[in-house]
């Protein structure tokens, strides 16, 4: 009994997931992962997916350095400046006046926000939102997961209840209730008012995303646990927290990944909902706030309304396409 | 009589109201326009100043106008109309209607009054004509007893007469207007004026009575328990004419079916979906009314429809049944350019001027400086534009309380700070006089509604406008549009300035001053209590009725020079849209409306 049994217990279950890539000439196992990561890398529509996500998640980082290279700046308020009092649209841009580049995509009706400094911090927004969000749901439901999937009897019980007791409350409800809540929390801080909004909208998001995942991974110990390889780490006595993090959840990865790739999106498209909604954020710059405000003028001033439709679309769809492919690509079934 | 004034002491609800009640706080709520004659902000009660002066128009009175109203040229009976709009009806019981659409629906073409509103094309203005009675009413010497005699001939949508008997029901029943009462919407001037003010009504306290009213043959007299010069106003309201007797049964199955006296009644409405359908009342005789005309067979009201962006868009785009349809509501600031060059775009005045109060209860309003300090800061222009308040079509800019065309407003307009009401506000000033106060970093805390984008963009510009004056602003945020409303109506709530608006309910100083500026005042918002000013609005209303005007003017000039306690925002206007086909539209300043009673359809 020398061998560690990690390693033993490793190649035994790598040998018995994938039978596939244990050859003849490749005795050597590869993990899921790289497995995927192989598939992936063939994957054209996964990659120019990939290229996308880079490019909003680089504007997104650098939208300071993105604002001050187009010369542009957030809410500089300048309105009565830039506005055209009878118009209310800018004085220079579109839609009444040609490109200029001193405002790319124009400036908004009114405030005379420039829109490509509101699109950029926009896109910060979002991807930050829906990030975050999406790490703190994938950890929750992870969590719960393992816990509910290994426990047998009332602790199982207990948080399958909760699971379903979060899955069959409505999320916009919730998002409707707890906004005037938060507001009236921090009414007199408009500074502070910001971060609880922002706060509480990566946790109503995440409140409410978790749960798909704690079922799946929950099941997916059901039938793991009472596999050899789990068996014989109980027997030999390795503690549980080891069973569930080293022995388990690498088994788990794939659903793991998956749901990321899938519930990012998903997040985009609900922060630029509820934005558009009005319980979302109204503090900083949102996608989602922009379209409600454009929707109105799209007869005038089309442009307004495309730039963040075509960024949360672009977004939404790199991110879907690039899900999917990752799904396939941890899919054993699938062949290509 | 000229224009005439009168007391409101106990400051009751003097306002009517806004046919949509965010109006007053959601600008961007108030698509209001200018006058249309070129921002001409001149004004004068004599009434010959042509279309843009607002709010006059009630100042002209004419005992004398003719029945039947003299015939519009070429105006052609027949065809239905379409009334379209958003913002529903509330209660149309006629005592109880007391919104701008409600009281025009009623008055124009359902339920007769004492007297009425009619519009003058030569003066392009309305004017105050008798109805139901023979004149504008007969009073002694210090407006105590008012005497009106009642037209014969006066019927019934069922043939039978209006007796009088049916008149004092009629004139008791708003009595009943109070919170507890049957009508807890309805304006209050009977119970502050008339004798007996105390009785709870018909309906609430059926033994008891005002013992106000008399009758002597076709004559009603009404006993005052103060002087009302302005009585002949509060008897153009629905409230002041006749009720038939089912009316004392269910009041609010009898809102949703008036008996008509005037030229259409309901065939049908229903208030859940704010639909209502108005035909022909065969025995309305227009022999007895100076007022009415009554064009169409038929009027179909649908002002509970969605989307007003849509709306305008169906009117603008004027395909078949939008050419014989109309919108009282003002149109969206995204239609402004196409329904300008429609020449299908109604515009001019409507009664109110929009304040920020600033509360002088708070110690940090004590110092006038420092309140003339913050007019000196406020940024009117870039919070108007990020708000969607379009000037000139919107709004008007204000810098005195009472709005263009008030008998007595002074001409050329006053201006305390200096800047005309616009422009983005002088900081370093503002900051010189904070620092000659020595009040840096006064507190301005206001509210705004924080799931309204374009409220929190008007709110970044105040605090920045603020900020760099010298202030310290402090916004509290409030989740929705209600709770806004409710707290800036709540005198304790914990803010010292506030954006509000005031409507007159007629065309006199004492329908400003009393309400919005004494220490008693029911809409004294910036909560202004000094006896000196209480005691001058007491006096003017004690004074021959065609003297008042000029001293309201200087009662307003002298609130804006030595108390400054309001920031005056701007006046509003009307924007309506109507189909190729409707004629006659024209904009009742009054209560900021469409002359419905002048209106035809082109055959």
């Amino acid at each position: 009994m020398s061998l560690p049994p990690l390693e033993a217990e490793e190649a035994l279950h790598h040998a018995d997931e994938l039978p596939e890539t244990v050859s003849e000439d490749a005795i050597h196992g590869r993990s899921p992962m790289q497995i995927a990561f192989e598939r992936l890398r063939h994957d054209k529509v996964a990659i120019l997916s990939a290229a996308v996500i880079l490019f909003f998640v680089l504007v997104a980082i650098f939208a300071p350095l993105i604002c001050k290279a187009f010369g542009v700046e957030l809410r500089a308020y300048p309105g009565s400046e830039i506005i055209d009092i009878n118009t209310t649209f800018g004085k220079v841009g579109p839609p009444d006046h040609g490109f200029t580049w001193d405002h790319p995509l124009g400036v908004e009706r009114g405030t005379g926000n420039d829109l490509l400094a509101e699109w950029v911090y926009g896109c910060r927004t979002s991807l930050m939102v829906a990030s975050i969000a999406t790490i703190l749901s994938t950890v929750i439901g992870i969590l719960i997961g393992l816990v509910a999937g290994f426990s047998h009897g009332w602790l199982d019980r207990v948080l399958t209840f909760f699971v379903d007791l979060f899955l069959s409350f409505p999320f916009i409800l919730g998002a409707l209730t707890l906004a005037p809540i938060i507001y009236s929390h921090w009414a007199g801080d408009a500074s502070k008012l910001g971060v609880a909004q922002f706060w509480a909208l990566i946790g109503v998001l995440t409140i409410f995303t978790w749960m798909p995942l704690a079922r799946l991974i929950r099941g997916e110990v059901f039938s793991l646990r009472e596999r050899e390889f789990i068996q014989a780490a109980r027997v030999i006595g390795v503690p549980t927290r080891r069973i569930l993090f080293k022995e388990l959840l690498p088994n788990l990865i794939a659903p793991i990944v998956i749901f990321f790739s899938l519930s990012l999106p998903a997040l985009v498209t609900a922060e630029a909902g509820l934005a558009f909604l009005g319980i979302g954020l109204t503090e900083r710059p949102s996608w989602g706030q922009t379209i409600n405000k454009a929707v109105p003028y799209f007869d005038q001033f089309p442009l307004w309304l495309w730039a963040p439709v075509l960024g949360v679309m672009a977004l939404v769809l790199a991110l879907n396409l690039l899900g999917d492919a990752i799904r396939d690509a941890f899919d054993p079934k699938t062949r290509r | 009589m000229g224009a005439v004034g009168s007391t409101d002491q106990k400051g009751v609800g003097l306002h009517m109201r806004l046919r949509s009640l965010l109006a007053a706080t959601s600008v961007a709520a108030i698509a209001v326009v200018a006058a249309c004659g070129g921002g001409s902000d001149s004004s004068s009660s004599s009434g010959d100043q042509g279309f843009s002066e607002g709010g006059s128009g009630g100042g002209i009175m004419n005992a004398n106008a003719p029945a039947p109203a003299p015939p519009i040229d070429g105006a052609q009976k027949g065809g239905t109309i379409d009334v379209w709009g958003t913002s529903g009806l509330q209660s149309m019981h006629p005592t109880e209607a007391y919104f701008t659409n409600t009281t025009s629906i009623l008055s124009n073409m359902v339920t007769r009054s004492l007297t009425q509103y009619m519009w003058n094309d030569q003066k392009q203005a309305m004017e105050l004509v008798p109805d139901l009675a023979t004149d504008l009413g007969q009073h002694n010497a210090d407006f105590t007893e008012w005497t009106f005699t009642i037209r014969d001939g006066i019927k019934w949508q069922d043939g039978s007469d209006v007796t009088m008997d049916d008149m004092v029901r009629g004139i008791k029943a708003s009595f009943d207007n109070f919170a507890e009462g049957a009508f807890p919407n309805g304006a209050q001037y009977s119970k502050t004026y008339f004798k007996g003010g105390t009785w709870k009504g018909p309906f609430t306290d059926p033994s008891g009575d005002c013992n106000c009213i008399s009758v002597d043959g076709r004559d009603i007299t009404i006993q005052m328990s103060r002087p009302f010069p302005d009585m002949p106003f509060w008897g153009s309201f629905p409230a002041m004419g006749p009720l038939p007797q089912q009316a004392m049964g269910d009041t609010a199955a009898y809102g949703t079916n008036p008996w008509s006296t005037g030229p259409y009644k309901f065939q049908s409405f229903d208030p859940g979906t704010s639909r209502l359908v108005l035909v022909r009342n065969e025995f309305w005789d227009p022999n007895t009314d100076p007022g009415r005309h009554a064009y169409p067979d038929e009027w179909d009201f649908d002002v509970d429809r969605g989307d007003p962006t849509v709306l305008d868009r169906t009117l603008l785009e004027d395909q078949g049944d939008a050419q014989t349809a109309m919108s009282y509501d003002n149109i969206q600031q995204s239609s402004r350019q196409q329904a300008e060059s429609s020449g299908r775009l109604v515009t001019g005045p409507s009664p109110c001027t929009i304040f920020w109060y600033m509360d002088t209860r708070k110690p940090e309003w004590e110092n006038i400086e420092v309140r003339k300090a913050l007019g000196t800061a406020w940024n009117f222009d870039d919070y108007r534009l990020a708000t969607g308040l379009a000037m000139g079509l919107s709004a008007v800019p204000a810098t005195m309380i009472l709005p263009p065309g008030m008998p007595g407003r002074i001409d050329p307009p006053f201006d305390v700070i200096g800047n005309g009401g616009t422009g983005t506000g002088d900081p370093a000033k503002a900051k010189q006089m904070l620092q000659d106060a020595g009040a840096l970093n006064t507190p301005v805390t206001f509210l705004f509604d924080a799931s309204d984008p374009t409220a929190v963009d008007g709110k970044n510009i105040i605090v920045k406008a603020l900020s760099e004056a010298g202030f310290d602003p402090q916004p509290r945020a409030v989740p929705n549009a209600d709770k806004e409303d409710e707290l800036t109506q709540d005198p304790d709530a914990p803010i010292n300035l506030r954006h509000l608006g005031w409507c007159s309910d007629w065309p006199s100083g004492s329908s400003w001053f009393s309400p919005v500026f004494s220490s008693e005042g029911s809409s004294n918002y910036s909560y202004l209590s000094v006896p000196k000013i209480d005691q001058k609005i007491t006096d003017i209303e004690s004074m021959a009725a065609d003297q008042q005007p000029p001293h309201w003017g200087d009662l307003d000039k002298e609130i804006m020079t030595d108390y400054y306690p309001v920031i005056p925002d701007y006046y509003t206007a009307d924007a309506m849209l109507r189909g190729s086909k409707i004629e006659g539209y024209h904009n009742d300043e009054v209560r900021g409306m469409p002359t419905f009673a002048t209106i035809w359809v082109k055959q």
